[in-house]
């Protein structure tokens, strides 16, 4: 025996709050189905109204009610096939890879963006002039700076990896190249060949800095390392970390191996204080120490100026022997268009000529300021013009100024036994002025003028000729 | 000095290694995928948070279960094909039994892990008609008569469609004393009124309850009830058959799945708490007839009609043999049903 059960509620269907029910199952019934449908009703019951009139004798017997309800069941059907259809084409369509261009380069990507594969890459042509160059000791020149082809990747949402080659300076080089995993926002690990976590300015983007050539500091932080780094944040990005193990590479450089048993560690702990706070002129600080600690025995390094001359080497035959380790208080501040940058490196290393063992201390520091200004916000990832290069419409991107002071000193105990005082300057002391011309977030023309006076480096006790360069450069980064 | 050195190295290893496993030792967040049909969406959308709350106090982990719905024939398909689920939830044991076979995923004899052959909950299939029942369909019967317009999902692709199918075979059985051929034209009758097909059993609710189309739909119990009850109180009415199926949907862990994860025991004590009084609690409240029904408020248990129920063993040998006559390519169905134009 069948049983009925009738439900007797207030309330309709079409107001009802689980109404969406429905519309999330078929995940079709939108706008444009309804405007589609709309249209596809008028047509369909246009011809449906000359068919009725077509077929009234032929269907006497059929009452027109029963007529019309059987055609608009009939039109419902038809629709209904249209949609599930376009659920059907709409799934199908979820599930293709998505090719995306635009300002942040070029990517295929999964639905779900868990696989992805970008390119990207960026181009600087430089041009250097030396001014006062009696001694014609410098040449003039035009190269490419740096050629980097980016590609970046994730495999299955976790997983990312970077290559990296370089081809500027008419050289190959492979400057990146590691996978890191992102399972714990505050325990990302990085495997493979990157930036060691100590220098400021030598963790900011080749893009993106302030001045065409980094300042001294970074001559006394690696450059590239291999290595395995364990990074992440807590506060809500308020606190960053970064603790890594590498093979020790010098000072300034950039190793793909090793030639010893030791490594080096290296720690970076840098903090927005006030990121999270109410205080939006602070929120810009940032400020954190870095480190590196190890024992290493070989390659020592030489220290080059802006012009990229080198004014500090070692003599032949003299090697790193021990102990070595680094510090680098570090801070920022972007207040709006203005921005400071300050940094400090110490960097001792034992040395030996085979006789002799010394501990030597290099030091440098930099401070440096900027403003944009036509408006933008400064920052230390660059500036994003509000308005795009544009002359025919008034739009000219966005200018910065920017100057900066800084100084690299050699330890005295370096001369003479390690470094020949007549060709190995004891100190760098330079100041630059810079221009930064944005015109869109991937074009960036820049020049600088850069003074750097030497103490020592010369015969006979003098010092070094002053290097005045004039530098400048095209940048296209996408 | 040898040794120096690597003494030094090792501590700035074990210091890495020991910040690294620090890191993880903290509270846990976990992601489950549950792979489930259809109509289950309501049921696991308020039992994930009961188990989420459940596993919090527990360990201190915080869980989050995501879901994945559709026709369940679909959804197995999805996991053969590599849908990463760390458990399924699907509407018959066949669909199971084939991404076992498929894959390896998890043993063959799944089906024994948990209590009633894994399924924590059971349904049976029903009929929904609009308000005043216009057409007058009382039973199987009343299907097959001309001019009424049925509405059921493709039972190719849809786990609560092949219940639908074999309910109506199963009644065509009995009436006849188990003559297949009656079976037969009863059920090809049938679906010569079944105007459209969709690919799941939520998309024909949306086809009867939102575009208005046919005068009655085959639906699972809960999804007739949540169609009456949430979405239109005031035009539809549950007409239960004089008999019709015990649906058994079951569940079972995605063992070499969740072992991947890192979620083998999360996974499982999800499976598990389904059976606990919360979950049977959750369950009846969603319309599905737990198994302890001793857990379930007595209120919502009034719900459930009586109606007579026969089993897939009794009545068609089981699944695996039921899918090969029925519905595998070139099955009866193949042969009964032709696509209205």
């Amino acid at each position: 025996m069948a049983i009925a059960y009738a439900y007797r509620t207030t309330g309709g269907l079409t107001d009802h709050p689980l109404k969406s029910l429905t519309d999330r199952t078929t995940g079709r019934y939108d706008t444009c189905v309804e405007e589609t449908m709309s249209s596809n009703r008028f047509v369909i019951y246009a011809l449906t109204a000359a068919l009725l009139l077509g077929t009234v004798p032929a269907r006497a017997a059929v009452s027109p009610e029963d007529r019309w309800q059987e055609l608009d069941q009939k039109i419902r059907i038809l629709e209904r096939k249209l949609e599930q259809e376009k659920e059907v084409n709409d799934k199908e369509a979820a599930k293709r890879g998505i090719v995306e261009a635009g300002e942040k380069g070029f990517s295929l990507r999964s639905p779900d963006g868990s696989w992805q594969l970008k390119l990207r890459g960026y181009l600087q042509a430089d041009g250097r002039v030396y001014l006062d160059d009696k001694q014609d000791a410098f040449t003039n020149d035009l190269l490419l700076r740096r050629v980097r082809p980016i590609i970046e990747g994730t495999l299955g949402k976790d997983y990312q990896f970077r290559i990296m080659p370089d081809f500027g300076r008419g050289k190959t080089e492979l400057l990146d190249a590691y996978l890191q995993t992102s399972h714990w926002s505050a325990a990302q690990v990085r495997v493979g060949k990157f930036k060691p976590p100590v220098g400021l300015e030598r963790l900011q983007s080749a893009t993106a800095l302030l001045f065409i050539e980094r300042a001294l500091p970074t001559s006394l932080v690696p450059n590239r390392d291999v290595g395995l780094q364990v990074s992440g944040e807590f506060g809500d990005g308020v606190v960053n970390y970064a603790l890594g193990v590498f093979n020790g590479g010098v000072d300034g450089g950039s190793a793909d191996g090793d030639r010893n048993d030791d490594k080096d560690g290296a720690l970076r702990l840098f903090a927005h204080p006030f990121k999270n706070t109410g205080i939006a002129a602070l929120k810009g600080l940032g400020v954190g120490v870095a480190g590196s600690y190890g024992n290493q025995v070989g390659a020592l390094p030489f220290f080059k100026s802006a012009g990229q001359q080198t004014f500090f080497k070692y003599i032949t035959g003299i090697s790193a022997d021990g102990r070595r380790w680094r510090v680098a208080p570090q801070a920022y501040w972007y207040p709006g268009p203005v921005g400071f940058l300050a940094e400090y490196v110490r960097s001792e290393q034992d040395v030996t000529n085979g006789t002799v063992t010394r501990n030597l201390a290099n030091q440098a520091w930099q401070v440096a300021a900027s403003w944009v200004v036509t408006g933008e916000d400064a920052s230390f990832k660059g500036v994003k013009p509000i308005r795009v290069f544009d002359p025919k419409n008034g739009a000219w991107g966005a200018l910065e100024v920017a100057g900066r002071y800084n100084e690299l000193k050699v330890d005295s105990d370096a001369f003479p036994f390690f470094a020949d005082p007549d060709s190995a300057a004891q100190k760098a002391s330079a100041w630059a002025a810079g221009l930064n011309w944005y015109l869109s977030r991937n074009v960036k023309v820049a020049a600088n003028y850069e003074q750097t006076t030497f103490n020592g480096g010369s015969t006979g006790g003098g010092d070094r000729e002053t290097e005045k360069v004039l530098l400048s450069r095209v940048q296209v980064a996408y | 000095m040898v040794q120096k050195r690597l003494k030094t190295s090792l501590i700035l290893i074990t210091l890495a290694l020991g910040f690294f496993v620090s890191s993880l030792a903290q509270a846990k967040d976990i992601t489950l995928l549950n792979v489930s049909y259809d109509p289950t969406r309501e049921l696991y959308k308020e039992y994930n948070d009961a188990f989420a709350k459940y596993w919090k106090e527990k360990t201190g982990d915080r869980v989050r279960v995501n879901q994945s719905h559709g026709g369940a024939g679909k959804q197995a398909r999805a996991v053969i094909d590599g849908l990463e689920a760390d458990v399924v939830t699907l509407a018959l044991a066949y669909d199971i039994d084939a991404i076992s076979e498929k894959t390896g995923l998890f043993p063959a004899d799944w089906q024994k892990r948990l209590p009633h052959n894994s399924a924590p909950y059971t349904s049976t299939i029903v009929f929904l008609v609009r308000k005043g029942n216009p057409k007058g369909i009382y039973d199987w019967d009343d299907l097959v008569k001309p001019g009424v317009s049925v509405i059921t999902p493709n039972p190719k692709t849809s786990g609560g469609a092949r219940w639908n199918y074999l309910a109506a075979w199963g009644y065509a059985l009995k009436k006849n004393n188990n003559d297949e051929t009656k079976a037969r034209e009863f059920v090809a009758a049938v679906f010569k009124n079944v105007p459209i097909l969709d690919s799941g059993a939520r998309g024909s609710t949306t086809t009867f309850v939102k575009r208005g189309i046919g005068d009655v739909l085959l639906a699972w119990e809960n999804e007739a009830f949540l169609a009456v009850n949430e979405l239109g109180p005031d035009q539809f009415e549950i007409v239960v058959p004089s008999v019709s199926i015990l649906a058994e949907p079951p569940v079972t862990l995605v063992d070499k799945v969740a072992k991947k994860h890192g979620t083998l025991e999360v996974a499982k004590a999800y499976l598990a708490y389904l059976y606990s009084p919360v979950g049977q609690r959750i369950a009846a409240k969603n319309y599905y007839r737990p198994v302890s029904p001793e857990h379930a408020d007595p209120v919502d248990l009034k719900r459930f009609p009586d109606v007579e129920r026969f089993t897939i063993d009794a009545v068609f040998g089981g699944w695996q043999k039921a899918q090969k006559t029925h519905f595998a390519d070139g099955g009866l169905f193949d042969q009964i049903y032709v696509p209205s134009r």
